[in-house]
């Protein structure tokens, strides 16, 4: 048991946050906690979460994927163009967009692992492009309204359960069990964990690597044809606040920006806790400025308590001895 | 009087004893040697006396005066400087910036005195006839002896009264070696007191006033140099253990042939070397550091880029990236040389570690079977004595001898039959060093080709069927099982070859 | 080529082929346009780029630690906005309260090495959780672009010396106290410490004091960046600074400064920084719709990144 808390502390006060962040929005908006909200908050949290996996993973491996909101944004707008102008069915187009975030992530994932450009600028550098392309190539001025085919899926219900909560459910369980009971996992975590000892494993870590852009442009690609479902349409920038999102809610479950630790399980907590915090927003009557401010210092105070200095005070509170071995 | 007096100085690292009870004493003027098997705690007494580390029991004087220093910065003010093995340079800093950071000359706004600082350093360059090195090139683009020398001028540019020299001529090739040398005893004839780390006899004799030779944490005895014989001084490095430290060796070599290597050309420092590696057989490869060593081992396990012939079990093949070593029945697999950076995930657990790279014997299409994983865990945890309360303990809590048996096991259990090991016993226990040469022995028996490597030749003598001698990247000589000495070894080493 | 020449040039690579793509830049430039190469087009574009150069100063001071700084956006934006609210008329006023958004800045900015140092975080996530924080709190203050400062102010972008602007008076400055810096005992100590961490511990350098005086640094360059733009925009906006994070890191790559700390300096940042504001003019010259200008700057990243990791392999190479 005392193991067990000490492995997963970051997860635990990720969710001990939201337990927290829940009781006060109910404090002070009773109607928060209505069937109808929560469906709402869990939906926005669904593409907080989708497009968080793909960036979790990505973290794990000791890289960053900047260009999450263009592809996200690209993926929208191809779709709307494509399914409404061509009147392709979106049984084609959605595969399509999801290979297009894919291949947009393997430009990453080559430049990264077989030309050594740090992740920051190779994956800012395609954002940066991609922006330009789409702008070109749209002129700037709006698209097409959303396919019925996605609306239906993006609104649409389970019983009491959105489809897109479901979608997300399903695709955490397939994250979860991919890094925790698949080789796939272990070769990541020793990937992040320090690159030259994965090396000499014999672990495939440019492959890794690779395939690790390649998901988190397909989250992207796939989150972005969810949003444009939800809302209607698609617009310029959508994608945008994702950046920040996912990352921070990567980080709030536990990853370290250098590789190696952190699990999917505390990105979903750290999706839940950002999009609990928007909610925030009308509950207290808080300018978007001070939401702002309530991020940053969320994001600190969490990153802070399962930071290593602290770790250590947290292991000798729930008792594990640890033997120092000499070098 | 003596510059420096230490009594009972202890230290301890959690429940490994590095040090217990050492003493010793050396004077101004003298060149003063430590000897002693890796592990014999003279790393740890010269990383007390640096000020790097703090002891937990007994007492330092120095000229007198009780020694405790804080930092090394603290130690150097009291004239206390060290040269380690490990370097502690600057890499995007130029040669003469390294030298005198810190403390580089400055003029009134704050700028460096660039030509003050160009003048101290040729100055000292000349002053100690150091060898030619660029002044105003960055570190980085140095050799690794060009950056020991630069670091061992780091420390000549400190007004210092006791140097200490790790290991210095480790790294240097014959004439820098030869420079060094003479430098200790000018510095001895200037007043310094000299303390010399070194594992070759030659030089020690050569140079050394008196002895200190280390053994299990302790000192167990001074010499004046010219006073002790080298049996004598092998002895106490050794202790009683001698005998037992080695296992028995028979041959057991098939005639199949495992590895056949022609060619082989790495970097700059494998300039072509061939040779054959038996099933059954133990091959040792010796030689002085720098002459192509980790090149050959790491070009073999496929992490560097290699031209030349490699026949592994009769079928011609190249690995590209260890990963391809690995995988499959017929492969190669490296211990090596590093376990912290190359070898362990220090924050995973030791079963992590050990079934890291044979995901494909405990997994199902991509999932992970725990069964079967935690029988190839106990089946190497029980074959190499590994010592943890539980598998699930974190790889970096473990002993340096477990660490590395960990190691071996990963190896182990990708079931490749041709091992490399480099340095397997480096910074390893006496205990588990015995334990590694006997499964050596054990794994050759049951067929395994070994490749072996070591900076420690009695290892190399005691252990191998064969030793191969590497020099300037070429191979220097095949020594047969009859023809294995220390002596030959080094001769092949440092000599030229006759014609 | 002698071995000295071919060092120097394998050494200086990054830097060179940052100045190669800006001459290329400015050659296309001018055969579409006259005048590109006159005192008028300098003054202009410099005066275009200082808040570029600025944010970018304190950005490469940063970088050369070996770590990141997100948090300039928050603070550019939180320095135009106290300083279009603060400001007034009156000039005594408008000195105190500009002394104070400097302050302001390093304050802020070593706050974020005494985070990072202390609580061994990483730069990018503390840095973001910083940037947030200034966010809201430029947002609290101003909700919406607005606020003022007063004319002459303004006319700083104008003001002539000696025939040149005075943003390229600023930036000779900037440049004279960049050599003088990087000469400095903390300037040596800064860029070592990026260079190898443990080295630096283990020569005595307190890594505590580097940090705060990087971050303290860049903090500062960030606000000053924003007094500057308040000089051209003419007044506060919560939301401005999101555009220059970004492009400030890619101006100090692009003029060569190793993302892993220890090597390049100011001269490529600069350079960097006129590229990517020149390739908006090309653009338009070329007449070509600007959206343009992103692809090509991402572009230009990706080749000057490119020809680092190459040299630096080449280099390695042949050190053996």
């Amino acid at each position: 048991m005392n193991g067990f808390l000490v492995r997963y502390r970051a997860v635990l006060l990720a969710y001990g946050a939201v337990v927290l962040l829940l009781l006060v929005t109910a404090a002070f908006s009773p109607g928060f906690l209505s069937a109808a909200n929560i469906r709402a908050t869990l939906v926005l949290a669904a593409f907080v979460g989708i497009v968080a996996l793909g960036q979790t993973f990505v973290i794990i491996g000791a890289g960053i994927d900047l260009s999450i909101p263009w592809v996200l944004n690209t993926a929208a707008i191809l779709m709307t163009m494509l399914c409404a102008s061509e009147n392709l069915p979106l049984l084609w187009v959605m595969p399509l967009m999801l290979a297009l975030g894919g291949g947009i992530g393997l430009f990453n994932g080559v430049g990264v692992a077989y030309f050594g450009v740090p992740a920051i600028i190779m994956t800012l550098a395609t954002n940066v492009m991609l922006q330009g392309l789409i702008l070109v190539f749209t002129g700037g001025s709006p698209t097409p309204l959303a396919p019925d085919a996605i609306r239906f899926l993006a609104v649409g219900q389970l019983g009491p359960v959105p489809v897109i909560v479901v979608i997300w459910a399903v695709l955490g369980v397939a994250a979860t069990v991919l890094l925790s009971k698949m080789s796939f996992g272990r070769h990541l975590y020793a990937l992040g964990g320090n690159e030259t000892v994965a090396e000499f494993s014999g672990v495939p870590t440019r492959r890794t690597k690779i395939l690790t852009y390649v998901g988190s442009g397909m989250t992207a690609a796939f989150a972005g044809m969810l949003m444009t479902g939800y809302s209607g349409q698609a617009y310029l920038g959508m994608g945008d606040p994702y950046l920040f999102t996912s990352v921070a809610a990567a980080a709030i479950g536990g990853a370290s920006i250098l590789g190696g630790t952190g699990h999917y399980v505390g990105t979903v907590a750290g999706a839940l806790v950002l999009t609990i915090l928007t909610g925030l927003l009308p509950a207290l009557n808080l300018s978007s400025g001070a939401l702002q401010v309530v991020y940053g210092a969320v994001i600190l105070i969490t990153v802070a308590l399962s930071s290593d200095g602290v770790s250590a005070s947290w292991a000798a509170l729930f008792g594990r001895r640890k033997t120092q071995g000499a070098k | 009087m003596d510059l420096i007096e230490v009594s009972g100085l202890t230290k301890r690292y959690g429940g490994i004893v590095a040090l217990e009870q050492a003493s010793f004493s050396a004077r101004a003027g003298e060149v003063h040697a430590l000897i002693g098997e890796n592990g014999a705690g003279k790393s740890t007494f010269i990383q007390i006396l640096a000020g790097a580390v703090a002891h937990d029991g007994g007492d330092v004087l120095f000229d007198g005066a009780h020694y405790n220093p804080a930092n090394p910065d603290d130690a150097e003010t009291t004239g206390v400087t060290a040269v380690f093995q490990e370097l502690s340079l600057i890499p995007d800093l130029t040669v003469e910036e390294n030298i005198w950071f810190r403390r580089e000359p400055r003029r009134w706004w704050g700028a460096a005195d660039r030509r003050e600082l160009r003048r101290k350093t040729l100055d000292l360059f000349e002053k100690y006839e150091f060898p030619p090195i660029q002044a105003d090139r960055d570190v980085r683009r140095l050799t690794l002896a060009e950056q020991q020398i630069v670091e061992i001028a780091k420390g000549l540019a400190k007004s210092t009264r006791v140097l200490i020299l790790d290991e210095a001529t480790s790294a240097l090739p014959a004439k820098e070696t030869e420079w060094l040398l003479k430098l200790t005893r000018k510095l001895a004839e200037e007043g310094l007191l000299v303390i010399f780390i070194s594992h070759r006899m030659g030089e020690v004799r050569s140079i050394a006033d008196r002895m200190t030779i280390f053994r299990n944490g302790s000192t167990v005895a001074t010499h004046v140099t010219d006073e002790v014989s080298d049996d004598e001084i092998v002895a106490q490095m050794i202790g009683r253990q001698m005998d037992r430290l080695y296992p028995e060796r028979r041959d057991t070599t098939t005639g199949r042939i495992a590895l056949k290597v022609s060619n082989l050309e790495c970097g700059s420092r494998l300039r072509g070397v061939g040779f054959e590696l038996r099933e059954g057989e133990v091959l040792g490869v010796g030689g002085l550091q720098g002459h192509g060593h980790r090149e050959l081992f790491q070009s073999l396990f496929g992490a560097s880029r290699s031209t030349g012939e490699v026949e592994l079990w009769g079928r011609t093949t190249r690995f590209n990236t260890p990963s391809q070593a690995l995988s499959g029945r017929e492969g190669i697999a490296l211990v090596p040389e590093d376990r912290g950076g190359q070898g362990l995930l220090n924050s995973m657990s030791v079963r992590e570690n050990l079934t890291l790279s044979v995901q494909r014997r405990m997994t199902w299409c991509g999932l992970v079977d725990s069964k079967r994983e935690a029988a190839l865990v106990r089946e190497m945890v029980d074959l190499l004595s590994i010592k943890v309360d539980t598998p699930e303990q974190e790889a970096g809590t473990l002993s340096g001898g477990n660490q590395q048996k960990v190691v071996f096991g990963k190896m182990l259990l990708t079931e490749a039959r041709v091992l490399l090991l480099y340095d397997p016993t480096r910074g390893v226990d006496v205990g588990t060093k015995s334990e590694i040469f006997q499964l050596m022995r054990d794994l050759a028996a049951q067929g395994y080709a070994i490749l072996f490597h070591s900076s420690d030749m009695p290892e190399l003598v005691h252990v191998c069927d064969r030793v191969m001698v590497l020099r300037a990247g070429h191979v220097a000589a095949l020594l047969d099982r009859s023809a294995i000495s220390e002596e030959a070894i080094l001769r092949a080493a440092v000599l030229e070859k006759d014609t | 080529m002698s071995t000295s020449l071919r060092n120097y040039l394998l050494d200086k690579a990054p830097f060179l082929t940052a100045c190669a793509m800006l001459v290329a830049i400015l050659a296309t430039y001018a055969s579409l346009q006259r005048g590109v190469f006159s005192i008028d087009e300098l003054n202009l574009v410099t005066g275009s780029a200082m808040t570029l150069i600025l944010v970018a100063t304190g950005q490469t001071i940063v970088i050369l630690r070996g770590g990141i700084d997100l948090s300039v956006g928050g603070m550019v934006s939180l320095g135009t906005v106290i300083a279009a609210t603060q400001f007034g008329t009156d000039p005594v006023n408008i000195v105190l309260w500009s002394s104070a958004i400097l302050l302001l800045g390093f304050l802020i900015g070593a706050a974020n090495g005494v985070m990072i140092n202390y609580l061994q975080l990483q730069p990018f996530l503390v840095t973001l959780a910083t940037w947030s924080v200034l966010s809201g709190v430029a947002m609290i203050i101003l909700p919406t672009d607005g606020g003022s400062v007063p004319d002459w102010w303004i006319g700083f972008g104008y003001s002539e010396f000696l025939g040149l602007a005075g943003p390229v008076w600023m930036m000779i400055a900037l440049i004279g106290f960049w050599f003088w810096f990087k000469s400095t005992r903390l300037g040596t100590t800064i860029r070592a410490t990026g260079s190898s961490e443990k080295s630096a511990f283990l020569s005595g350098v307190s890594i505590m004091r580097v940090d705060i005086a990087a971050y303290g640094l860049s903090g500062f360059f960030a606000a000053a960046g924003a007094l500057y733009l308040t000089t051209q925009t003419g007044g506060g906006s919560p939301i401005i600074g999101k555009d220059y994070i970004l492009p400030s890191v890619a101006a100090a790559v692009i003029g060569g400064v190793s993302l892993f700390g220890g090597r390049g300096g100011l001269m490529g940042t600069v350079v960097g920084a006129f590229i990517l504001i020149l390739i908006g003019s090309l653009v338009f010259a070329l007449r070509i719709s600007s959206h343009w200008q992103p692809v090509l700057s991402g572009l230009i990243l990706l080749v000057a990144v490119l020809t680092s990791s190459l040299t630096e392999k080449t280099a390695k190479g042949q050190a053996q």
